[in-house]
């Protein structure tokens, strides 16, 4: 089982999280969208597995290369 | 000729061409078998097993083969030769005559070999060859340059430069030069790879920086590992120095054969049109679906362009740098175009430091070999905020302003939806027909309309009863005028077309550019002072 670190490809604020810790997801399923540059950024699974944890709440600023969440498969 | 003289004459012969062959044979042996295992062993290919794998079936043609070190006996008879730690020659890529050579890690880690001449690397014969011949040049790098030792056996250090890059710079305007970095490059052989129009270095098993580990430890006494200093991570996503990750050597060969696939031998050719069997007049529905009505949401800009060109035809420069903008060499109608699309889902593809200096680097590739540019625009503008101003964003985005009116190519600019200010103004080529073609999605101006509401009526906004409100209220009554139909009333973009129109519309400009780009073959003529 490896553990894979999702992180934000961009610096912005946390807008809405869609999914919730425990969910499954598949490869490329959106899980959070950010907001940057006045547009709504997908943050989506980079592979399939479950979500584990998830690091940041709405409205929450993040940095380039921030981990917002964390997946295993 | 008595039958005794002409026994002497085979005699000699036999002599003569036995010796070649033994010098051949110590050549093909390389480092010698333990050596060899230890290459595999590492995950890598020995130099002429690199070479088979990237040239035509038995196109190799060796040159320099016997340069090494001999040792005689008493009797200066060869007991046995070193051979050098340069492999190198003439070879066929898709039937396209090359030159090409590689380090030998087996022979003494692929340290520079001092002789008369140099075969390969910077100011190397196979440079050369490649120069005087006109033809593309392959590097095939696994090295790390010079060895103190060197000094010794010559009694004295070199200045720098003594093989100088002079040749490697001339290359660059004169025909594609291609590297994999192959193993862990430093000095030479590592700057070697950065003066090339496309760089490749392989997942796990290649490493590239200015100096190693035991430098750096040195000269800041910082503990890292080669990989975390040198590996893909940093010189292709962060620091840009190479331009491709391959997962493995076979696939840096891919892409070096994909690369040159698109390039003419040289400056002086067309680039090659090949047969496409993707229909010109193929409109895609889904382009009509593709932009989302709300103007926030991204959409997948590689998918958009993926439908437009012939099929399977796109292959990415640096898709793991500068994000916010997609650089893809690619056909239309089976004739070679470079892509710049800006990608909505990175910043709205607003252009930072990395942007700019990724767009700048694809649009003189483009411009240097005759290569159509076609622009599918979404750009908001540069990059804003501190860490976007910190990284010098304003400069090198008007270096890619600066480098468009440089431009000499034919140009299409095609406003798929955002294009605003100056990054807008790096889309253009205005010493071409300054052809601007819009979707009806496409809006355009100096800066977008919500950001400078806020800054052109900043009193009125704040002295109303109900500031928010008012904004949305001067928002929406300019919003009016940023229809592209007004644009196109006034001819100020030359045309707005129907999504699905899209392939047929720059299949048929890409084909009228030809006549543009035979008038214009050459090399390309420097002028200015970047900013």
């Amino acid at each position: 089982m490896a553990t894979i670190e999702v992180l934000s490809e961009v610096i912005g604020s946390v807008w809405k999280i869609e999914k919730s810790e425990g969910d499954t997801v598949a490869e490329g399923e959106q899980i959070m969208i950010l907001e940057s540059m006045k547009m709504e950024i997908p943050v989506e699974a980079p592979s399939a597995g479950t979500l584990v944890e998830i690091k940041v709440v709405p409205e929450e600023s993040v940095d380039e290369d921030q981990v917002l969440c964390l997946i295993e498969n | 000729m008595s039958d005794r003289e002409l026994e002497g004459e085979a005699g000699y012969w036999a002599q003569k061409i036995g010796e070649l062959k033994q010098r051949r044979d110590a050549a093909a042996e390389m480092g010698g078998p333990e050596n060899i295992k230890r290459q595999h062993e590492a995950g890598r290919l020995t130099v002429r097993e690199r070479i088979a794998a990237v040239t035509d079936a038995d196109s190799f043609r060796e040159v320099g083969t016997l340069a090494g070190t001999g040792e005689y006996d008493e009797n200066h008879q060869l007991k046995a030769v070193t051979p050098a730690t340069y492999v190198a020659g003439t070879a066929r890529i898709n039937g396209r005559p090359v030159a090409i050579g590689g380090e030998d890690f087996t022979v003494r880690g692929g340290t520079t070999f001092g002789a008369q001449r140099r075969k390969g690397g910077q100011g190397g014969y196979i440079e050369d060859l490649a120069h005087h011949y006109k033809m593309p040049l392959v590097n095939l790098i696994d090295g790390a340059g010079g060895s103190v030792m060197s000094a010794k056996r010559r009694g004295y250090v070199v200045f720098p430069g003594v093989d100088g890059f002079e040749r490697s710079v001339e290359l660059l305007g004169e025909v594609p030069v291609a590297s994999a970095v192959l193993g862990t490059a430093a000095g030479g052989p590592a700057g070697r790879a950065i003066l090339s129009h496309f760089s490749v270095m392989v997942e796990g098993t290649s490493q590239i920086f200015a100096a190693g580990p035991p430098v750096v430890k040195r000269s800041l006494g910082q503990d890292i590992s080669k990989e975390d200093l040198g590996g893909p991570k940093i010189a292709v996503n962060k620091g840009g120095s190479i331009h491709n990750t391959a997962a493995s050597e076979e696939d840096a060969f891919e892409q070096i054969k994909r690369f040159l696939s698109f390039m003419p031998q040289n400056v002086w050719e067309l680039p090659p049109v090949v047969a496409s069997d993707d229909p010109i007049d193929r409109c895609e529905e889904e382009l009509l679906s593709i932009v989302p009505e709300k103007r926030t949401q991204p959409y997948d800009m590689k998918k958009l362009v993926g439908m437009v060109i012939d099929e399977g035809s796109g292959f990415e420069i640096r898709p793991t740098y500068g994000k916010a903008v997609i650089t893809m060499l690619a056909r239309l109608g089976g004739r070679p175009v470079g892509i710049i699309a800006n990608n909505p889902k990175i910043y709205g593809g607003a252009m930072d430091a990395d942007t700019a200096r990724k767009q700048i680097h694809f649009m003189e590739l483009c411009d240097t070999f005759h290569i159509p540019l076609v622009f599918f625009v979404d750009v908001p503008g540069f990059m804003v905020g501190l860490k976007a101003e910190s990284e010098g964003t304003l400069r090198e985005g008007m270096r890619a302003v600066y480098m468009a009116g440089q431009l000499k190519v034919p140009t299409l600019t095609l406003v798929i939806r955002k294009c605003y200010g100056m990054a807008g103004m790096a889309t253009c080529n205005k010493s071409d027909i300054d052809l601007k073609l819009a979707w009806p999605s496409g809006e355009w101006g100096s800066l977008p309309v919500e950001g400078g509401v806020a800054a052109a009526f900043r009193r009125d906004i704040a002295a109303a009863d109900d500031p928010k409100a008012r904004e949305k209220e001067l928002e929406a009554e300019l919003q009016v005028y940023s229809s592209p139909f007004r644009t196109a009333e006034a001819l100020a973009v030359e045309e707005i077309i129907d999504p699905r129109e899209t392939r047929p519309m720059l299949c048929e400009y890409i084909a009228l550019a030809e006549n543009r780009l035979k008038i214009g073959l050459g090399p390309r003529a420097k002028a200015g002072v970047a900013p």
